[in-house]
């Protein structure tokens, strides 16, 4: 159903620039693949996009719509399109539930107007649907100001718009890409299980981080979650994790069980991996999308720059990672590849005469190696003789590498071009040792869910 | 409602798990088994037996057995006395069960004993749990390398694995509020359950 997106209709749309209906016609004109419409009370076109007076008179039935209406009206257009046979809309505007018991039977009404007439309703107060891959994208962000994301591996749903797009941004700005945004807005109709639902088949996306403040159905949730879990990764950060927990307890166990402490042992229990900040939330489904689980804790760190794969050293061991110290036979032939100034044991420093070849080489070596799980490369590319053809060739490496790799670097706006150069080209990347760090924990953690799925 | 600790107990024995010996009595001579032992009133109202002053150890001898009954009895009439062996200290681990309006029935793990709610070193899981759950418990822990041992005291991971999955289990076929095993101790060939609560509806 999202992913079959042909035609879609905007109500709502309007002339003037800064008003919402304005920012999303907008939006939807940039970058949408299929029919675009406005059904509009006045306007003959708006932005050279036909307009049509009423619903009834368009040439199709669109696949999807997004209303940018005032509450009643809002409601009275949703069943209008349930009725014609429209299966997806996007309410914008806010002032429903969030205004008290009023708006609150507004959204019941919602929600049965899908189920009598089959539409599904993102919303209301969603501040955007993003699907690069087909173009849509009905976020109330203006263009001039955010930057939106292309066709990538992770599926991002937030219960909290804002949140949503400025993480959106800031990622989409590196280059990463999503294969979807959805923000849930007031979920009266779908809800962040629905979400899961309907995306959960969706083989563009690899991992799914989710922002989440309440939970609807959390029996629901956690079924699906396994399922996901599975096969793709699924992030979450819950917020509002110190609200005081369960009823009625006297007991040292009731006490104890506050959302707190017991969530994360029982998401973990069901793949689900839980973040600590919105960096992480994103920062761990990259690190599944684009790198392999772990499957032990001993890491090799490459590196040419000492300081960096000291620090690196220290960050993994008190992750409860092992840096263990490369055999003398293995050291003796990496230390062939690199400068007799540098160390092969680990962490392994090429030092600042290192070159692509230099990195490639040790990287070709460790692959091998049975007591090294995985590796965490700082390519620094402020090295004199490092060069950016190496972002190519590491892709080209890594596909058939039996090790999880994660790359990290440090720098400034030359280093940070190359950064955005490895997103883009899916590279594991991240802009610091610890996140770089981070990132092997994720994949760790991955490795320890998935162990129960081995024979 | 509280369930008396007699009760659970022959619960608990249903399910293959493993408490002191004990049975209540009105006076020594009802007891058969070994000392030193522990005098406990079982009841359907007091939770915290211990902070009650309703639990009595180290009883070494029918005699003082005899005396501490007469005792108990005066300060709670009311009340069935509980006597049993008591076991020799081990690692302490608290296992809990809670039956959720949201989640369902989950189980906990902490690190047990006097202390457990001040350290506050627990995990929870969904039921049932399956083997890689209970082995995760177990390392979720913070402090998770005491079942490797610590000081004197010896305990084996395997036994407390197993010992999780058949708690799970009884969790799963049975109606409750709330469950506490609190302490169960761990050795390095068995464990006990020393202290058992359960809560009804």
């Amino acid at each position: 159903m999202l992913f079959n997106i042909n035609s879609a209709l905007i109500i709502g749309a309007s002339r003037d620039e800064g008003k919402v209906g304005n920012v999303i016609l907008r939006n939807m004109k940039t970058s949408f693949k299929g029919n675009l419409y406005i059904v509009h009370p006045s306007a003959d076109e708006i932005l050279g996009i036909k307009c049509y007076k009423d619903i009834d008179l368009l040439p199709e039935i669109p696949d999807l719509a997004i209303i940018s209406l005032p509450p009643a009206k809002t409601i009275e257009t949703l069943e209008k399109l349930g009725k014609k046979g429209v299966k997806l809309a996007v309410a914008v505007s806010g002032g429903f539930g969030e205004k008290g018991e009023e708006g609150k039977l507004l959204e019941k009404r919602i929600s049965e107007i899908s189920k009598s007439t089959g539409i599904r309703v993102i919303g209301p107060n969603s501040v955007g649907l993003v699907i690069p891959g087909i173009g849509v994208n009905t976020a109330l962000t203006d263009p001039s100001k955010t930057v939106f994301p292309k066709e990538g591996r992770i599926s991002f749903i937030s219960q909290s718009g804002a949140l949503g797009l400025l993480n959106i941004d800031k990622y989409a700005s590196d280059g990463l890409g999503f294969s979807s945004f959805i923000s849930l807005g007031n979920s009266a109709d779908i809800k962040e299980v629905d979400a899961l639902d309907l995306l959960k088949d969706d083989e563009s996306t690899k991992s799914f981080s989710l922002y989440l403040e309440n939970i609807s159905d959390m029996e629901r949730f956690l079924n699906i979650s396994k399922e996901i879990s599975k096969n793709k990764g699924l992030v979450v950060l819950k917020g509002g994790l110190s609200e005081s927990g369960s009823r009625a307890t006297n007991l040292h166990t009731g006490s104890l069980f506050k959302p707190s402490y017991s969530l994360k042992g029982i998401f973990r229990q069901h793949g689900i991996i839980m973040a600590n900040n919105e960096e992480e939330l994103i920062d761990a489904s990259v690190a599944i999308s684009y790198s392999k689980p772990l499957k032990g804790e001993n890491i090799a760190i490459i590196t040419s720059a000492g300081g960096v794969g000291v620090i690196a050293s220290d960050i993994l061991e008190a992750n409860g990672f092992k840096v263990p110290k490369i055999r003398e036979e293995d050291a003796a032939k990496l230390q062939s590849y690199f400068s007799p100034l540098g160390s092969p044991y680990n962490p392994i420093d090429i030092t600042a005469e290192a070159t692509d070849d230099q990195y490639l080489n040790t990287m070709d070596y460790l692959d091998r190696l049975d007591y090294i799980d995985g590796v965490v490369v700082f390519t620094l590319f402020q090295t004199y003789n490092v060069t950016e053809n190496l972002v190519l060739k590491i892709k080209d490496k890594i596909k058939n590498y039996s090790k999880p790799y994660v790359f990290g670097y440090i720098g400034g706006n030359f280093s940070r071009e190359i950064y955005r150069n490895m997103l883009k080209n899916e590279l594991p990347v991240f802009p610091n040792i610890n996140r770089t760090v981070g990132a092997l924990k994720v994949l760790f953690e991955r490795g320890n869910y998935l162990r129960r799925f081995e024979k | 409602m509280i369930v008396p600790e007699f009760e659970i107990k022959d619960i608990l024995k249903k399910y293959g798990l493993k408490t002191p010996y004990g049975k209540i009595v009105e006076s020594a001579k009802e007891y058969d088994g070994k000392y030193p032992v522990v005098l406990k009133v079982s009841s359907k109202t007091i939770t915290h037996k211990t902070e009650a002053g309703a639990v009595i150890l180290d009883i070494k001898s029918p005699e003082e057995l005899d005396r501490k009954i007469a005792d108990l009895s005066q300060k709670f009439p009311c009340e069935d006395l509980y006597v049993e062996e008591m076991e020799p200290r081990g690692v302490e681990v608290i296992v809990g069960l809670v039956n959720d309006q949201s989640i369902g029935k989950v189980m906990m793990l902490g690190i047990g004993g006097f202390y457990a709610e001040l350290i506050k070193d627990v995990t929870f899981k969904k039921l049932p749990i399956d083997k890689y759950d209970a082995e995760d418990m177990l390392e979720e822990l913070k402090y998770s390398n005491i079942f490797n041992g610590y000081r004197n005291l010896r305990c084996n991971k395997e036994i407390l694995k197993d010992l999780l999955l058949k708690i799970s289990k009884l969790g799963m076929e049975m109606e409750f509020q709330q469950m506490d095993f609190n302490p169960i101790f761990l050795y390095e060939d068995r464990y006990v359950i020393i202290d058992s609560k359960m809560v009804i509806l």
